[in-house]
């Protein structure tokens, strides 16, 4: 089921949470909505169930409009971020609450609740209330109760914030195995960019309310359309440089880099740690202040002008602190940034 | 830090409140219960000829005691579970609404603030029979119009203003209490219920109800407790504690202890204590039955 979003707007006294908002979740695919808090991700989600009505715009569930449709009617799945489990409810009972809700058999009803639960593996679980398992397993079982009424649409909002980073990892695969097996549309709203690039088949970033991009999850790396994107994805950050373009050439800390083809301006010089290359006929020129070694990767940190970048270069190299180094980058990979929008020039 | 298990400094601040704990409960209770065993007991003196059970033969004979006792079971089994629904029913519309609801929590409140005597004057008036506002209302559905206070008022009509009374004045303390369980309860759990299409009452029975389980329980048991103890609901609506026909007829148990204290009879004293402890054990009873009930029920 492809859901579509056509200028879809939310407006509460007086914030705009979500500004005119067109996009398309592709049918049978894992889209996640990637930004930090407060940037609009989990009002559109929200939206999407129908537990906010829109200010202006229309939602389409396939070639249904919803935009009307109250969130029972609408036929999706939600799991919330501390998955709202209901905590004198067993587990069974807990999956079984929306299929009774439809007047289900009793019976068939308890073997769904079975099937859903061995679907996110925890049927040896069933008799066991809320609080007697652990932050995954609730998270399973609120996914299974989701799941449960076979909805056409899956939401999820922040999935994993309330796990700890071990589990963190094991559920983000378990979520996307889910996913994959099932074949349904999910959209899953997220703050934590490694989270949305590790499963999502296409992410969506949003910042205030507008959304900055939509794209394949290495796309994004690789391409962000502006600074905000290219800030937001990547851990360690990408590193931030003031430049400015004097006659085709980049100049950096008042010294002379690589030639670009733009018209003389300011600009923010944008690159990642790790196509830090050193190199002592390279372009680029930084202090050392800082190295941490990290098992197989030195990261070096490194002033240039007062302003802090790092790089992350082979174990191998010797770097010492206090070291002026020399650096090129790796396939002379670096974004330009138009210094006060933060478009992207190159 | 390290635990100290002999920090004198915590009972010294307990003192004051222990002291007075001490001496108005813990020994009047004691004391209570000896009382109740001693016979011709003088209460001036404190002299007594031994201990019996006597003053319980006594009290269980006693044809007032058992108006009194049927009195406060009828007015207690109704009047309790009735508030319960009526109060836990106010509070879900009141949490659900968002205009006027300071306003009209204040309203419900006001039962609780309002003089016991000042309350039962109103009601002699709004129960009147010939003008009160509850006949001239029953009467436009052509019901009436019916004595409830007044001198040819039946057992029945005069028992249906104090359960009415009763109900209505303990209000306001379960609302306030219902009240802030509600908005303690998740919202996301009647969200995740609406998106599962879960009919309104399902939603009241299968979530609100078992999610505010523990503050029922404590309105339950307190509220029986409350409800056993009655006396001054009855004496500002009926001050002789009768109907005209049958003088006497509307006494409680607590009625029944205090008329038993007043009474100038050697020994009279001793009965009362006798009689204190039976409604003590009565409401022992019925405590431990709730708890016993609700321990399968209550969800915290």
């Amino acid at each position: 089921m492809e859901v579509r979003l056509e200028g879809l707007t939310k407006k509460f006294t007086d914030v705009v949470a979500v500004d005119n908002v067109s996009v398309v979740f592709p049918s049978g695919k894992l889209t996640g909505l990637l930004g930090p808090s407060g940037c609009g991700k989990s009002t559109t989600l929200f939206l999407l169930a129908g537990l906010y009505n829109p200010t202006e715009g229309k939602i389409f569930f396939g070639d249904e409009e919803v935009t009307e449709i109250p969130p029972e009617k609408r036929g999706i799945g939600l799991v919330f971020q501390n998955y709202a489990l209901y905590p004198h409810m067993s587990v069974e009972k807990n999956i079984m609450f929306p299929l009774e809700n439809m007047k289900m058999p009793k019976a068939e009803a308890k073997q769904i609740a079975y099937e859903m639960a061995k679907l996110v593996q925890i049927e040896e679980l069933l008799d066991r209330k809320p609080k007697q398992l652990s932050g995954g397993q609730q998270q399973r079982v609120a996914i299974a109760r989701a799941l449960a009424k076979k909805p056409r649409v899956l939401l999820l909002d922040e999935p994993l914030s309330n796990l700890d980073a071990r589990l963190r990892l094991q559920t983000r695969e378990e979520i996307k195995r889910i996913q994959r097996e099932t074949g349904i549309t999910t959209i899953f709203v997220t703050h934590d960019q490694e989270e949305a690039m590790s499963i999502s088949d296409q992410i969506i970033v949003m910042e205030k309310g507008i959304i900055n991009q939509v794209d394949l999850p290495q796309k994004l790396y690789n391409d962000p359309i502006n600074l905000f994107v290219a800030k937001f994805l990547g851990n360690p950050p990408i590193n931030v440089v003031e430049a400015e373009i004097v006659n085709k050439v980049l100049v950096v800390n008042n010294k002379k880099t690589i030639k670009v083809d733009l018209p003389n301006q300011k600009v923010k010089l944008g690159f990642r740690p790790e196509d830090v290359r050193i190199d002592p006929n390279g372009p680029l020129e930084a202090n050392i202040y800082m190295v941490e070694m990290v098992g197989r990767d030195t990261s070096i940190l490194c002033t240039i002008n007062n302003e802090k970048i790092r790089g992350i270069i082979d174990s191998e190299i010797e770097v010492n602190v206090g070291d002026n180094i020399k650096f090129d980058l790796r396939k002379q990979r670096f974004y330009l940034f138009e210094y006060n929008t933060g478009a992207r020039l190159r | 830090m390290f635990e100290n298990k002999h920090n004198w400094k915590g009972y010294l601040y307990l003192a004051p409140a222990l002291i007075l704990i001490l001496i108005f409960i813990i020994y009047p209770l004691f004391n209570t219960f000896l009382t109740s065993f001693k016979e011709n007991y003088q209460f001036m003196t404190g002299e007594y000829d031994g201990f019996s059970i006597q003053h319980y033969m006594d009290v269980f004979k006693s044809s007032k005691f058992k108006v009194a006792f049927k009195n406060t079971m009828i007015l207690t089994i109704i009047s309790v579970p009735v508030s319960i629904v009526i109060a836990l029913l106010i509070s879900v519309g009141l949490n659900s609404i968002k205009r006027l609801q300071g306003f009209l929590q204040t309203i419900f409140f006001l039962p609780y603030v309002t003089n016991v005597i000042a309350i039962g004057l109103v009601f002699q008036f709004m129960f009147n029979h010939n003008y009160g506002i509850i006949n001239t209302v029953i009467g436009w559905f052509g019901i009436g119009p019916v004595h409830w206070m007044d001198a040819y008022a039946s057992y029945g009509e005069a028992m249906a203003v104090i359960i009415i009374y009763s109900i209505w004045s303990s209000l306001p303390f379960k609302i306030m209490v219902f009240l802030s369980g509600l908005q303690t309860i998740d919202k996301q759990y009647y969200q995740a219920a609406q998106i599962d299409a879960t009919p309104k009452w399902r939603v009241f029975l299968r979530i609100t109800v078992p999610l505010l389980s523990p503050m029922i329980m404590y309105i339950t048991i307190t509220s029986f407790m409350g409800a056993f103890k009655t006396y001054e609901h009855v004496l500002s609506l009926f001050g002789d504690g009768g109907t005209a026909g049958d003088p006497g007829n509307l006494k409680t148990m607590v009625w029944y202890i205090y008329e038993a204290l007043d009474s100038s009879k050697k020994g009279s004293v001793a009965v009362a204590s006798a009689s204190a402890v039976v409604l003590f054990i009565v409401i022992m009873i019925f405590t431990a039955i709730q708890m016993y009930i609700n321990k399968k029920r209550v969800h915290y």
